[in-house]
């Protein structure tokens, strides 16, 4: 998110404050506070030998293990398969362009409950599942059906990411490299790639969270069942529902943490731009 | 069949085309393109060069049809105004970048570099990454890296159009030295006039994406064509022989005329003065000013010009243009004939050589 700083002169110069002034300023307080203090309360509600323990636990671990696993699987294949294709959508035209774009526009508006009931339907009995069965594997219910829809989830916005920093490397570089004899695939590997590298380290930092925190999507096509599909955020909604609310806090507090160090490292090297 | 022939030229980008674009060149010109912005000379130049392809014509290279060729077939290397240097590599190794295809030599690739380094003065900087360098260097470092490949054309995009007057004339001086050296075929867009004087042995002027005139420098800006209003074509230009330099200022006898300009120059010295039409005044008597210039002559002919009017005055035996407007015509009473005094200041008498 990009917050503009406001330049000088378009900040109120009278001194008597305006009612809608101190409303607008009000408001950002008020919630922004709500909000602090709710991931504060995640940090106190529990003694640290209660969390220690919960940390500890078998499930826990597993869980842990289970989520880093998988989540730096499916990074990897995000990011390996958003550079070609965020590439050609800024490089190149071709048809069924703006498609492709609208398509990848999709899943940010809606819900990733629906994205894993779909996905569910396409590698389930009905259509891909038995060719890939044939072929021994197995999608659904699996940890692998973890990074298929960590996959999906995290695919439109690492796209995106790369997009934008395809499009802001002017493409007369490659076009010099070129003219010095070099190949589109040479340019590519020894010009853009380098020049894309820091905009290449946030969408992955950004997909690895986006990956870890992924629910929905992964509870419809995984399962969501105990120490076998059970990654950090199902740990705590099967915690919830059991009414284990140590192990539930711990999970949160792992995934928010993830999510501070994420974003914290995004804003490092991208300068705060998405 | 001259060197480089592009023929028939038309290029579609959608809300703008290059129509009909005739251009031959031959081995070791120097052609500068001139013309408004907005015109298509970086469209031209990077359809020379095969970034985009011509829906229509040729390009033919020393004899060789290259219209189809990818760019990195094609040994034609360009200079942006904003040099393009890769920011994730040194001086060297943007250099040693170009060359990389052509040898493989560790040892060779350095020497080239060192000597490339050593004609355009960048000795001091090959382990300096791009963003540390001044726009002047960068542009020596660009220069170095298009050279150093020895392309059968060099292409400059307006290659000193961000630098300051003084940094922009040294570096003229540079590349004339470096050209002749790698004794390179050049086309070269600019905006400014100096840069033709100084380097091109032609001229093509392009106006909305066709070619409206193409010649020798002399020629092109005595003799504009007539529909062509770009501002810096059209200038005075006279030539002439510095006679003596006068307090601070430099005086030359220039067909039949004694100017004086701002601009040092040594005695005897065989120069160019240029003053441009809009610097000019016309008067009807001799007025006190400051400036030092005032000059008699004889109207032969008055032009409208979209909502200017161009003043056509003989004096000695040069013929000089000078910009007004409609009102300031009307009350100098001017018409075929009469006489009139041309006053312009000793710092719009540019000398070029
Ligand atoms: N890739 C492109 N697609 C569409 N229009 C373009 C493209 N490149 C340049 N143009 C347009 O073509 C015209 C000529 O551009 P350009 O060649 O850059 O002019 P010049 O270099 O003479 O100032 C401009 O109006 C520009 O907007
Ligand atoms: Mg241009």
């Amino acid at each position: 998110m990009r917050f503009l700083k406001t330049p000088g002169i378009l900040k109120s110069q009278s001194f008597k404050h305006s009612w809608f002034r101190n409303l607008t300023i009000g408001i950002a307080f008020i919630f922004t506070f709500l909000l602090f203090s709710s991931i504060g309360i995640l940090l106190f509600v529990l003694k640290p030998s209660e969390i220690l323990s919960a940390l500890f636990s078998e499930e826990m671990l597993y869980s842990m293990k289970l989520s880093m696993l998988t989540s730096s699987a499916s990074t990897l294949s995000v990011i390996c398969c958003s550079i070609p294709t965020a590439y050609a959508l800024s490089r190149y035209s071709f048809p069924g362009k703006s498609l492709i774009k609208s398509i990848l526009g999709l899943p940010m508006a809606f819900p990733e409950l629906v994205m894993g009931l779909a996905l569910l339907l396409l590698f389930g009995h009905g259509f891909l599942g038995p060719y890939l069965e044939a072929l021994g594997i197995k999608v659904t219910f699996t940890k692998l059906g973890i990074v298929v829809a960590q996959f999906f989830v995290a695919f439109p916005y690492a796209v995106r990411v790369i997009y934008s920093t395809f499009e802001d490397i002017n493409p007369r570089y490659e076009q010099v490299s070129r003219s010095f004899g070099y190949g589109e695939f040479e340019t590519f590997r020894y010009v853009t790639l380098p020049m894309a590298r820091s905009g290449l380290f946030a969408s992955s930092v950004i997909t690895f969270a986006r990956c870890i925190g992924a629910f929905g999507a992964v509870l419809i096509l995984a399962g969501g069942s105990y120490m076998h599909t059970e990654v950090l955020p199902v740990t705590l909604y099967l915690n919830i529902s059991y009414g284990n609310l140590e192990m539930a806090i711990t999970s949160g507090i792992l995934l928010m943490g993830i999510a501070f160090l994420a974003i914290f490292s995004f804003e490092r090297f991208e300068g705060g731009r998405l | 069949m001259s060197f480089l022939e592009v023929r028939d030229l038309c290029l579609d980008v959608g809300g703008f085309e290059l129509s009909r674009i005739e251009l031959k060149a031959e081995k070791g010109d120097y052609l500068t393109l001139i013309g408004p912005t907005g015109s298509g000379k970086s469209l031209f130049l990077e359809t020379i060069i095969g970034f985009y392809r011509p829906e229509k014509g040729r390009i033919i290279l020393e004899e060789k049809d290259i219209t189809d060729l990818p760019p990195d077939k094609r040994q034609i290397s360009i200079v942006y105004q904003d040099h393009m240097l890769f920011p994730h590599m040194d001086v060297f190794e943007n250099i040693a970048y170009a060359l990389r295809k052509k040898l493989r030599d560790k040892k060779q690739i350095e020497a080239e570099v060192k000597q490339i380094a050593g004609v355009l003065g960048i000795d001091e900087l090959l382990h300096r990454k791009p963003a540390t360098l001044s726009g002047g260097e960068k542009q020596r470092v660009a220069l170095a890296r298009s050279l150093i490949v020895r392309p059968k054309l060099l292409l400059l995009d307006e290659p000193f159009s961000a630098l300051d007057a003084r940094t922009r004339e040294k570096l003229r001086d540079t590349l004339k030295k470096a050209i002749s050296e790698y004794s390179t075929t050049v086309l070269h867009v600019t905006h400014d006039f100096e840069d033709v004087w100084a380097l091109a042995n032609r001229v093509v002027v392009i106006r909305k994406g066709e070619v409206m005139q193409a010649g020798d420098p002399e020629s092109v800006f005595k003799r504009p064509s007539p529909d062509f209003v770009a501002e810096f074509l059209g200038t005075n230009v006279l030539k002439g022989k510095v006679k003596a330099f006068e307090g601070k200022l430099t005086v030359i006898e220039a067909e039949g005329l004694k100017i004086y300009s701002s601009d040092p120059a040594k005695p005897g010295e065989e120069v160019v003065v240029s003053i441009r039409p809009e610097e000019i005044i016309l008067s009807r008597g001799t007025v006190e000013s400051s400036a030092r210039n005032t000059v008699k002559g004889k109207v032969l002919g008055i032009f409208k010009k979209e909502h200017l009017v161009v003043v056509e005055v003989k004096m000695g035996n040069a013929e000089i243009k000078a910009v007004i407007t409609p009102t300031s015509c009307e009350m100098l009473g001017l018409e075929p004939g009469r006489e009139t005094y041309a006053v312009f200041k000793a710092s719009n008498a540019r000398i070029i050589r």
